[in-house]
């Protein structure tokens, strides 16, 4: 039975649970904006980060190179398409 | 076809590796399409017409056991390819079955919740704040029900035929899908979900 | 019949109700002759079933001539209504239509399937893969693409043509304003044809990175592969941005939602910055596959390696990054303001940079080359002066404040022909050209084609550069008449003979083609233009498996140097080669996409939901399938050879 829950997955899903609560901590504490984004932005982030690394065995491989390419690749296009989306439709309004 | 022993069986043939990097872009792809449906989101989040804004109907329990029972199932899923890596068919399969009840919870609940938003006049229509809500939602929504039906299939093969290199990449595959979708579910949590309510 | 009245065209005239009968007739024709000549089994088993990606290819090209022709004839219907002021050929409804159909049909079916024919065809030869890595899917792929084509272009003849501009703005492309199905027809059928590229663009850039043969790094690789794997990686990354723009267009059209429409908080703006988040990176999926092209047609006829090789693919690199972070500059004049003009004002002169770079370095490869003037290589060196007009109004157009000027006027009509007909359309003709003997195992006339590149040559600049006056005068894009004291009248002509003139091109190249039909020779070498890259190191027309042998890269120039520098290419003996079934169900499941596009536009739920199930079904039948491919034995390939060197 123990083969079958190794301590890497197990850790990471506390782990993941962990950054849960504090995302959490968004909403049951009081906060200012830009502090509760910050700590949104950290918590999602290496959530994701998580998930990629000890669920998703992005880097097990010799393709690894190219799957973190194409994942780094893909997160900085989104991420400038998302703040130039906002910087074209609201900020730029301002 | 050449099998090679020395690695696990979803990567013991030349088409199975392909077949990974290419699922791998794929998601490269889901990535940019959920980062558009956010960029939307957020252009539209405050534009609310008539209609309620995020703070008025959102709630806290559903979205909380939604996420859950969704981080749960990506931990369930990668349990299961760990159990099918040192060959454990049968135990594989339980957490497969285990991760796609979850799946069903979570369609439940989002079913229930969307339910709920069209109740209280946060339909699709009401105003473009909810369309992008229901739509972001909802897409994250299609993924998991596809998720559903594709996942039943490749339990059925892995029962039918067993732990081949062929099932073994499928399952795999299937597993990085959900865990994308977990992901995802993630950011909606985050920055849908609790910036909404914050 | 109230049910049949939806079908109705919302604005018919003489033309459509002739192009009707034409299609009737065309159709039938096409059935009559099939079955006389008992050629349906033909048809379904080597073409319709292939996953051959030749024949993808092939079929891909076949696809975008036939398109280069309907939105020829668009380009010239629009040219003769604007030749002399005050015209009546067109009203202006028929003339959005047009200009619509003429933008959708010339980017999206035209451009991008003749961009696909020579990636299918070349990629996979040129780094010696005996197919692309997922060879079902790239069936799928096609087939996608050449329904959604289809689905568009029945529109003009059943419920009406789109005619909100092939941008599709809202608010005129919402409900509000275009109220026949038209913009239904533009929003599907992209969808559908937008599935099968992004799955082209996975498909490849899988078999570029995993499917080279031994020895060829990616520092090795041929130029064109270079820049299909950059325009694959764009294709990705951006075709979702079109899928979510296009589908929250249908939802509003269709389900009522306010995305785009100016009440309950609804904002249009944003379709027009998504629709330019993937359509500027959709410029740079065409133009780089074609500088691609290009590379290969210099460095081949100037008889020399690429000058700058490394500063190539990173300027390459640097584009695919760039390309993603100008997309304003196509809306500068919409009230962003000043700070987030300048922004991306500056990204837009940045991008021009590595374009520079490339120009450079062809020209630095012709410097001192042994120069042989064939028709591929006088496309190319067509290519270099009049994209450089191109070019450099683009830069023009990219500084925001002077942008006002220019914004909407013939002016940006100029600029962007002048940028798409030398850039991509004429590396198209050099790239038909130059692997035509690949394809067809003979070559197309000299002669014919050298007076086509020159007629259309010259035809393009008698066409696009009046524009470039009426358009600083103030010639709007998009307005179907103007009145005689504007003045625009005489260039205005001057644009239609050009016009003219490039239709004499097209018509050209096709009687080339019929003409080398009839008598070209049939006996050419495998590497009839003394190239250098791999695919010129199989036989002409290239047999099912690619290379009998895979081949062993240890240079750049694989082939040049086993000529010169008696590099071996093929070691070792024949053995059995794996390839991939043939398979209906792309076909198929292309025809269900197709019912459902249809069924979506006319809001036919029940045929939609029947359909959808259908697609799923074609899937569910794929996840369930047990396929292992087949093999082709030593024997049958020791007798193909044979066949194919006897030949030569």
């Amino acid at each position: 039975m123990k083969e079958l829950f190794p301590m890497k997955q197990i850790l990471g899903f506390v782990f993941s649970l962990l950054l849960t609560v504090i995302a959490l901590a968004v909403y049951f504490l009081d906060m200012s904006f830009s502090t509760g984004m910050t700590i949104l932005l950290a918590t999602a982030f290496i959530q994701a980060a998580v998930q990629l690394v000890v669920f998703m065995h992005a880097g097990e491989t010799k393709d690894k190179g190219a799957i973190y390419t194409n994942v780094y690749y893909g997160v900085f296009i989104a991420l400038a398409t998302v703040f130039g989306t906002l910087l074209t439709m609201i900020w730029g309004y301002n | 076809m050449k099998i090679d022993h020395s690695l696990p069986l979803e990567y013991s043939t030349e088409e199975n590796r392909l077949k990974i990097l290419g699922f791998w872009i794929f998601l490269g792809a889901e990535i940019m399409l959920f980062g558009t449906l956010f960029a939307s989101y957020f252009t539209l989040v405050d534009r609310i017409g008539s209609g309620p804004s995020g703070k008025e109907i959102f709630e806290i329990t559903p979205v909380l056991i939604e996420t859950i029972v969704l981080l749960t199932s990506s931990f369930t899923i990668g349990l299961g390819v760990h159990a099918m890596r040192i060959g454990r068919k049968k135990a594989m399969m339980s957490f497969f079955v285990i991760t796609l009840l979850l799946g069903l919870v979570f369609l439940g609940v989002e079913i229930f919740e969307f339910i709920h938003y069209v109740h209280i006049g946060a339909g699709l229509q009401t105003s473009a704040f909810t369309a992008i809500l229901l739509s972001t939602l909802g897409t994250h929504g299609l993924h998991v029900t596809f998720g559903l039906f594709w996942g039943l299939f490749i339990l059925l093969q892995v029962k039918k035929r067993g732990l081949t290199p062929e099932t073994a990449n499928k399952s795999f595959i299937f597993s990085l899908y959900w865990h994308f979708l977990d992901v995802v579910w993630i950011f909606i949590f985050s920055f849908v979900y609790l910036k909404g309510m914050m | 019949m109230d049910f049949f009245d939806r079908f109705a065209i919302p604005h018919p005239s003489l033309a459509i109700y002739a192009s009707m009968v034409a299609i009737v007739l065309t159709v039938i024709a096409i059935v009559v002759g099939l079955t006389y000549f008992k050629k349906w089994g033909y048809l379904w088993r080597e073409w319709l079933t292939t996953v051959d990606h030749k024949r993808i290819g092939i079929m891909y090209l076949i696809s975008a001539l036939l398109m280069l022709f309907r939105g020829g004839v668009d380009a010239l219907m629009m040219r003769a209504q604007l030749a002399v002021p005050e015209n009546t050929l067109l009203d202006a409804q028929h003339y959005n239509e047009v200009f619509t159909t003429h933008g959708v049909v010339m980017i999206l079916f035209m451009a991008m399937p003749f961009i696909m024919a020579l990636m299918n065809f070349v990629v996979p030869l040129q780094i010696g893969a005996r197919d692309v890595a997922f060879p079902r899917l790239n069936a799928l792929s096609f087939w996608l693409f050449f329904f959604g084509a289809m689905l568009f272009n029945i529109s003009f003849v059943v419920g009406g043509s789109p005619d909100a501009g092939w941008t599709s703005y809202f608010p005129l492309a919402g409900n509000e304003f275009s109220t026949s199905v038209g913009t239904n027809y533009y929003m599907i059928a992209i969808q559908i044809a937008g599935i099968g590229t992004l799955m082209t663009g996975i498909n490849f850039i899988t078999t570029i990175l995993k499917m080279r043969a031994p020895g060829m790094t990616l520092m090795k690789m041929p130029m064109f592969t270079w820049s299909s794997l950059i325009a694959n990686v764009i294709i990705v990354f951006a075709f979702p941005v079109l899928t979510v723009a296009l589908a929250m267009g249908t939802l509003d059209r269709l389900f009522g939602t306010h995305f785009f429409t100016t009440n309950n908080g609804g904002m249009d703006m944003l379709w027009a910055n998504l629709f330019w988040v993937w359509g500027h990176p959709e410029v740079y999926i065409l133009i780089l596959p074609a500088f691609g092209i290009y590379s290969e047609v210099i460095s081949t006829f100037a008889r020399r390696n690429l000058y700058g090789y490394k500063s190539m693919v990173a300027s390459m690199v640097i584009i695919s990054l760039l390309s993603f972070l100008v997309w304003v500059h196509h809306f500068f004049t919409m009230g962003q303001g000043a700070l987030t003009n300048s922004i991306f004002s500056i990204t837009t002169m940045a991008i021009a940079v590595p374009t520079g770079v490339k120009i450079f370095n062809w020209l630095f490869t012709l410097y001192k080359g042994k120069i042989e003037i064939t028709t591929p290589m006088l496309y190319a060196l067509l290519f270099i002066p009049l994209f450089t007009i191109g070019g450099v109004t683009g830069v023009m157009l990219g500084m925001s404040a002077a942008d006002y000027q220019y914004h909407n006027t013939m002016f940006l009509v100029a600029h962007f022909h002048m940028v798409i007909i030398p850039g991509v359309v004429f590396a198209m003709l050099a790239g038909l050209t130059y692997y035509w003997p690949k394809m067809f195992g003979f070559m197309l006339n000299e002669r014919i084609g050298k007076i086509t590149a020159w007629t259309i040559g010259i035809s393009t600049l008698v066409a696009f550069m009046p524009m470039f006056f009426t358009g600083l005068d103030g010639q709007a894009r998009r307005m179907y008449t103007y009145s005689e004291s504007t003045g625009f009248g005489p260039l205005n002509m001057v644009s239609f003979v050009g016009a003219i003139g490039l239709a004499i091109g097209f018509i050209l190249l096709v009687y080339n083609v019929y003409y080398s039909i009839r008598y070209a020779s049939r006996d050419i070498s495998a590497d009839p233009w003394d190239a250098r890259t791999l695919e010129w190191a199989t036989h002409s027309p290239v047999p099912e498996y690619n290379f009998a042998i895979v081949p062993h890269v240890k240079s750049e120039e694989a082939l040049w140097d086993a000529k010169k520098k008696r590099h071996i290419l093929f070691q070792g003996n024949y053995e059995k080669i794996h390839m991939p079934n043939n398979s209906g169900v792309p076909f198929i499941m292309g025809s269900i996409f197709f019912i459902w596009g249809f069924a979506l536009v006319f809001s036919l739920w029940p045929l939609a939901i029947i359909a959808t199930i259908g697609i799923l079904a074609c899937m569910a039948h794929r996840s369930m399938e047990i396929d292992h491919g087949r093999y082709i034995s030593v024997k049958e390939i020791e007798e193909t050879e044979t066949k194919l060197r006897g030949a030569k």
